[in-house]
C-alpha cells in the first residue's frame, strides 16, 4: 500500500526524544547542524537541486525510494544524501564509475587524482552571490490557473479508500494512509497548486485546487481516539477527495 | 480524474540503488559526492559556506518570535496576520524558501495548535529556521496525530481536557506557525521584551512562551 515515511498514526515509536538540560527543563535551541558533515549533505542536496535537473518533489519522491531497511537506520541527513546520490547518477550529473573510482581511491588513501584546482564553474552553477536571492524567492507552488473548486467551505468530503497516485504504480502521493477513506470537512481552499502526484514524475505540473481538510480525531482512531474533541487538519489536494453524503 | 493513464510499472530511478556504493562512514560519503561535484563545478563551496551560515546564524526561530511579538502588541497586524500570514510576515522581510505560504494558527483559551509533518519534516523555514531533531523523529511523526495529548505531556505540557487540540499534518506546500497566548504580566513589556519570551517550540506547538517570573 504506502511506503515507511508515511507513518502518521503508527503504533510501536516510543517517548519523543525532547532535549532537556541538567535542570529537566526542555531545552529550545539546539545548534542547527551537531555535525559538520549534515550542514554539507543538507546544503550539497540544495545547491545540486538548484541547478535544475529536478524539482523538489522529486527528490522527496526520491528519498522515500529509499529500501525500507535504509530509510529506517539512516539518520535524516543520511537519507538526504543517499536520495542525491541516486538522484546524481540517475540524472547523469555523476556516474556509477566515477563514484566508485574515488570510493576506492579512498580506501588506498591516495586521493591525488581528485585534488582539482581553479575548476571552471558550470553555468548551471548556484554562485554564493545569488544565495539570498534566491532563498527570498523560494518556490512557490501556488499556479494561476482556470480550475475552479468544486467544493465548498463546510462540505463533507470522503478521501480516497486506497493509494491514490493514478499514474506512477508506488509513486508520489501526498494522503497519509491514516486518513484513506475517512470523512471530513472542507476547511479552507487554498487556490491551486502543483499537484506532487504528477510533478514529483516528471508529468508536469497540473496545478489542482488544494484545500485544508478537518478530519474529527475518532473519525481517524475510533475508540481510541485520545479526545473526542480533538480535530487534525491536512492539507489535501481535490483529486484525492470525493463528494459524501450522510 | 478524468483522464486515466497507463500506470508506469518501471522505477524511473535505478533499482541498483547507488547510494549502496558509498563508504559507511557519513563524513566520507559527504567528501566522496561533494569532491565529485566541485570537480565538475557543479557547485560552488562558497555557496555551501553561504547556505550553512545563513541558516545557523540569520535564520532562525528569533525571526518568529518577532513576529509574535509584533501580533501581541498590534491588534491590526495580528488580524493581517491571520488572514494573510505570507504578507503579513513579509512585512518584518521574511520570505521565501520554505515559507511561500505560510499559515497562522492561533491558539485561545479554548483551542490549542501543534504542528507535525507526518510524511517528512515540512517547517517554516524563514521564521523558524531548520527543524530540530525532534521534529524529524519517527517518534514525533508517528504519534502526534493518534495522541497529542501523550506527546504534549513530555514536552512538559498537559492541557485542560476542556481544550480542543487541533493538529495540523503539514502534507502540504502550506507552512504553519502557532501563534501562542501572551502571558500574563506581561502588560508593560514592549515588542522586544515580548520577543524574548516567545520560545522555538511555542511556536510549533509542543511548548508555551515563558512565563513572568
Amino acid at each position: 500500500m504506502s511506503r515507511l515515511h508515511d507513518m502518521g498514526g503508527r503504533f510501536g515509536d516510543g517517548p519523543i526524544p525532547v532535549p532537556r538540560n541538567n535542570k529537566n527543563e526542555v531545552i529550545n535551541f539546539e545548534p542547527t547542524f551537531k555535525h559538520n558533515w549534515q550542514a554539507k549533505a543538507w546544503a550539497i542536496t540544495l545547491a545540486a537541486g538548484a541547478l535544475g535537473e529536478w524539482n523538489l518533489d522529486i527528490s522527496r519522491h526520491y528519498r522515500e525510494c529509499l529500501p525500507p531497511k535504509d530509510y529506517i537506520n539512516f539518520s535524516y541527513y543520511e537519507k538526504w544524501l543517499a536520495a542525491l546520490t541516486n538522484l546524481l547518477i540517475d540524472k547523469k550529473l555523476i556516474s556509477l564509475d566515477e563514484l566508485k573510482e574515488y570510493v576506492a581511491a579512498a580506501k588506498k588513501g591516495n586521493l591525488d587524482k581528485f585534488s582539482k584546482q581553479n575548476v571552471m564553474l558550470d553555468d548551471r552553477a548556484w554562485l554564493a552571490e545569488d544565495v539570498q536571492k534566491t532563498l527570498g524567492w523560494g518556490g512557490p507552488s501556488i499556479r494561476d490557473t482556470n480550475v475552479s473548486p468544486i467544493f465548498n467551505i463546510g462540505d463533507k468530503i470522503i478521501t480516497q479508500s486506497y493509494s491514490p497516485n493514478e499514474n506512477v504504480n508506488g509513486g508520489h502521493t501526498r494522503l497519509p494512509e491514516y486518513a484513506m477513506g475517512r470523512v471530513g470537512k472542507i476547511s479552507s481552499y487554498n487556490k491551486n497548486h502543483v499537484f506532487p502526484d504528477k510533478n514529483a514524475h516528471g508529468l508536469g505540473e497540473s496545478p489542482l485546487p488544494l484545500y485544508t481538510v478537518e478530519f474529527k480525531s475518532s473519525e481517524l482512531w475510533g475508540i481510541s481516539a485520545e479526545h473526542e474533541n480533538d480535530s487534525i487538519f491536512l492539507d489535501l489536494w481535490e483529486p484525492y477527495l470525493n463528494p459524501y453524503k450522510d | 480524474m478524468s483522464e486515466k493513464k497507463n500506470i508506469i510499472h518501471n522505477h524511473t530511478h535505478s533499482d541498483d540503488h547507488a547510494h549502496s556504493q558509498l563508504p559507511s562512514d557519513p563524513e566520507l560519503r559527504v567528501k566522496a559526492v561533494e569532491t565529485l561535484l566541485l570537480n565538475k563545478g557543479l557547485i560552488d563551496s562558497r555557496t555551501l559556506d553561504e547556505l550553512i551560515d545563513t541558516y545557523e546564524n540569520r535564520i532562525g526561530p528569533q525571526n518568529g518570535a518577532k513576529v509574535v511579538a509584533k501580533a501581541w502588541v498590534d491588534e491590526e497586524y495580528k488580524k493581517r496576520l491571520l488572514n494573510d500570514a505570507t504578507s503579513a510576515i513579509r512585512e518584518l522581510s521574511y520570505q521565501g524558501r520554505q515559507g511561500e505560504n505560510m499559515v497562522v494558527v492561533e491558539n485561545t483559551p479554548k483551542v490549542h495548535n501543534v504542528v507535525v509533518c507526518t510524511l517528512c519534516s515540512c517547517y517554516p523555514w524563514p521564521v523558524l529556521g531548520l527543524p530540530p531533531t525532534w521534529y524529524k523523529s519517527d517518534e514525533y511523526r508517528s504519534r502526534t496525530v493518534r495522541e497529542p495529548r501523550k506527546v504534549l505531556s513530555e514536552f512538559g505540557l498537559s492541557l485542560d481536557p476542556k481544550v480542543q487540540i487541533k493538529v495540523w499534518d503539514s502534507t502540504a506546500e502550506l507552512r504553519y506557525l502557532v501563534l501562542p497566548m501572551r502571558p500574563d504580566g506581561t502588560e508593560n513589556m514592549d515588542e522586544t521584551e515580548l520577543a524574548e519570551l516567545v520560545t522555538r517550540n511555542s511556536m510549533i506547538g509542543t511548548g508555551l512562551p515563558k512565563e513572568i517570573k
